[in-house]
């Protein structure tokens, strides 16, 4: 279901997607370092509220409050800071509490994890089956590049597993789990990696389960329950938020050998094709990180990702100009599709086919 | 002092596990930054109290550091943190005031002139006020004072500028009542131009060690420039201690002065610090590369990216897509000029965060690696 054009529209649709980045690096300055800076300010006093506020949790409004507050802040946190300036958004600042290569994120994953298996592998393979291991996560089979066998009939379960434990999951990524099923690798071979895992897994689950409960010991439940609580939901925003950006229905996906001396308008075809958006207010795409801008962030990783909601018109006219679906919808009905895929692939192909006729 | 050392070092593990950083004390800064500037652990900020006017193009900025600096000598340096249209920027300038200055009344002052073509001292001058909070780092250098003990005659060969270091040695050797005699060489382009000439002056007048020689070069010829009468009037001027600063073409004659008189290079000690100046853009691209932490320097040619250059040096830099996507490769380059292969952009001249896999030096760049 590739989308195809010709290498000359190819040369083309690098040079408009250039234009639209080299202006806006050009224009980098003054209002991206405050909006930046704004936001971590937002996100130092909700994670403070949070933490004062959970020890009072034993009245219920309260308890509430202090799940939202941190539950919020980690969000912020991981969506709008971490991860993009992770990306290298805000590295022309120079500020080395906002360095791409040093920055270490509020969660189980380590920074260097995810440097390593999300900004390297995922975004130059993007959607790539076998080279893209965020394509499923390699729990999670989506597209018949994979073969069907039975156990995927309770990939459900498996989905709802990954979304709750969301954390655990992005920090063991690395770990390639299925190869060492498949003997490629030896458990071995990972030793350094887990040492990492288990110092920051270690380091997360002492502060939200030991440290900051024992603080107040008397009500500690209170603040050990709030503190799951506000890991959850964040658990639960961040990868609802990750699914809808590539494993929505019409999100193409790619073969090894496609990608062979891929020139740049490839690349960027297959950034375009591969990635959904979804629409929302302004606290939506906050809280999302601008992943509800997931294409233009697919586009120009490095880009201040609050610009993505300002350049997001032109990028859809560039779509426009060759014929390349620009793949956005409604939150909800983007979930919905995500939905849906995980239930299809979930059944042998046979049965799959034979509904999809169905449903048209 | 054990047990507070002890408690520090427990409470500083306590905040990296907690902040997920190494300096756990900046994570409240942001907020910190709009209680009370003063409050911000990221770097030392200093309050800037008062600007003066030295010459046309010259200021004089006194500020007050918070209570966490720790002090200076005479003839050292600081890095001054300004964030300027949002990009965080790193210049050193040579603290002009003497040591015993921050003692009475802790303050320093920082004489800084706008250098042609300088991004960030011609912000300074125009947007720093009194009042503003500005960041700077902990003393630095080794442009020191001959140790008290037999004083030694001294000379110094200043231009420009280049006083700064000299302004604050004179006066603290006047505190001193030095004894030996003390010659200052001070070249400028005109009268005008003398960077602290109350000071020098009022010092000139009661110290009588001093003798002072300004020579403006611009309105006196070429027979101000430095030569060999200079030297020649300076009484036994090859035994002494020799103090250098100013541009390189006054510099490069100095040393070649001296050298041929027969003053030791032990004798003489030179400091310069410049804003970096952008290379012309019509440098051709590649040119010699220093990797500074590994000592290596090796030449380029052509738009070889600092990646392959640095592979082809033997190094084994972090990578990932060699495309200019990821930010693996991103690393700090100290000095010189790179153009970003996919914008075809040149970059500042100072201290920033590169990606070397999309970067070709254009003159000589030095990268911390």
């Amino acid at each position: 279901m590739t989308t195809q054009l010709t290498q000359s529209q190819l040369d083309d649709l690098a040079r408009d997607l250039d234009a639209i980045r080299d202006e806006v690096r050009a224009d980098l300055g003054e209002r991206d370092a405050r909006y930046i800076r704004r936001i971590i300010r937002l996100h130092r006093t909700l994670e403070i509220g949070g933490r004062v506020l959970m020890p009072f949790g034993f009245i219920p409004p309260v308890f509430v409050a202090g799940v939202a507050s941190l539950g919020v802040a980690k969000i912020i946190e991981n969506m709008e800071i971490g991860h993009n300036v992770m990306h290298g958004q805000y590295d022309w600042m120079n500020d080395p509490s906002l360095h791409s290569q040093t920055y270490e994120w509020d969660t189980v994953c380590t920074g260097d994890s995810w440097r390593q298996t999300h900004n390297y592998e995922h975004h130059t393979y993007t959607n790539v089956i076998g080279k893209d291991r965020d394509y499923g996560y390699a729990v999670l089979r989506l597209s018949d590049d994979e073969k069907w066998k039975p156990w995927h009939l309770l990939q459900f379960i498996n989905y709802l597993m990954l979304t709750v434990f969301f954390q655990w999951g992005v920090g063991l990524h690395e770990l390639e789990s299925e190869r060492i099923r498949r003997r490629e690798i030896k458990l071995s071979d990972k030793k350094a990696f887990l040492r990492d895992f288990f110092r920051k897994g270690g380091r997360q689950a002492f502060k939200d389960y030991v440290f900051f409960p024992a603080l107040t010991f008397p009500v500690f439940p209170i603040v050990l329950a709030g503190n799951v609580c506000a890991n959850l939901v964040r658990n639960l925003w961040s990868s609802t938020v990750i699914f809808c950006g590539h494993f929505t229905e019409d999100a193409e996906t790619f073969s090894e050998a496609s990608i062979e001396n891929e020139s740049r308008g490839q690349w960027y075809l297959r950034q375009l094709t591969g990635s959904s958006n979804f629409t929302g207010g302004k606290w939506v795409h906050i809280l999302s990180g601008h992943l509800s801008h997931q294409i233009e962030h697919h586009v120009f990783p490095d880009i201040p990702a609050h610009r993505y909601r300002e350049i997001a018109p032109r990028v859809e006219a560039v779509c426009r100009k060759y014929g390349l679906k620009y793949n956005t919808g409604s939150f909800g009905k983007q979930y919905w599709t995500v939905l849906k895929r995980i239930a299809h692939y979930s059944l042998p192909d046979r049965v799959r086919v034979k509904l999809e006729a169905q449903a048209v | 002092m054990l047990s507070t050392i002890r408690s520090q070092g427990a409470l500083h593990w306590l905040g990296r596990q907690l902040f997920n950083r190494d300096d756990p004390g900046a994570f409240f800064d942001p907020l910190l930054a709009v209680l009370n500037p003063m409050w911000v652990r990221g770097f030392v900020p200093a309050r800037l109290l008062d600007v003066i006017d030295e010459t046309a193009d010259t200021r004089t900025f006194r500020l007050r550091p918070s209570a966490r600096w720790q002090g200076f000598r005479a003839g050292q340096h600081v890095n001054v943190i300004v964030d300027v249209d949002g990009v965080r920027q790193h210049r050193t300038f040579t603290i002009s005031s003497a040591p015993s200055q921050w003692r009475t009344d802790g303050t320093l002052t920082l004489t800084v002139k706008r250098h042609p073509g300088g991004h960030v001292t011609h912000w300074m001058h125009d947007h720093l006020r009194p009042g503003t909070i500005l960041g700077i780092s902990q003393a630095f250098g080794e442009f020191d004072l001959p140790p008290s003990g037999q004083p030694k005659p001294l000379l110094y060969i200043m231009g420009g500028s280049g006083v700064t270091p000299a302004l604050s040695h004179l006066v603290s050797l006047a505190e001193r009542d030095y004894r030996a005699p003390v010659t200052l060489l001070y070249y400028v382009r005109t009268q005008a131009d003398v960077i602290g000439a109350e000071t020098l002056y009022a010092l000139a007048a009661r110290w009588p060690a001093l003798s002072l020689h300004v020579f403006a070069t611009e309105e006196q010829g070429e027979a101000a420039l430095l030569n060999e009468q200079h030297l020649d009037a300076v009484p036994g001027f090859a035994a002494r201690d020799a103090y250098l600063c100013g541009p390189p073409g006054l510099m490069d004659r100095a040393n070649a002065l001296l050298a041929r008189y027969g003053v030791q290079e032990e004798q003489i000690r030179c400091t310069f610090f410049s804003a970096p100046t952008a290379v012309a853009a019509d440098t051709p691209l590649g040119g010699a590369v220093t990797f500074a932490r590994s000592d290596i320097h090796v030449d380029s040619d052509g738009d070889a990216p600092l990646l392959e250059i640095a592979e082809a040096a033997e190094l084994n830099p972090a990578y990932g897509c060699r495309m200019g996507i990821c930010h693996q490769c991103s690393c700090r380059k100290t000095e010189g000029t790179v153009v970003n292969r996919l914008t075809g952009k040149a970059s500042g001249p100072g201290e920033e965060t590169i990606q070397l896999c999309i970067s070709v030096p254009q003159g000589p760049v030095t990268v911390d690696l």
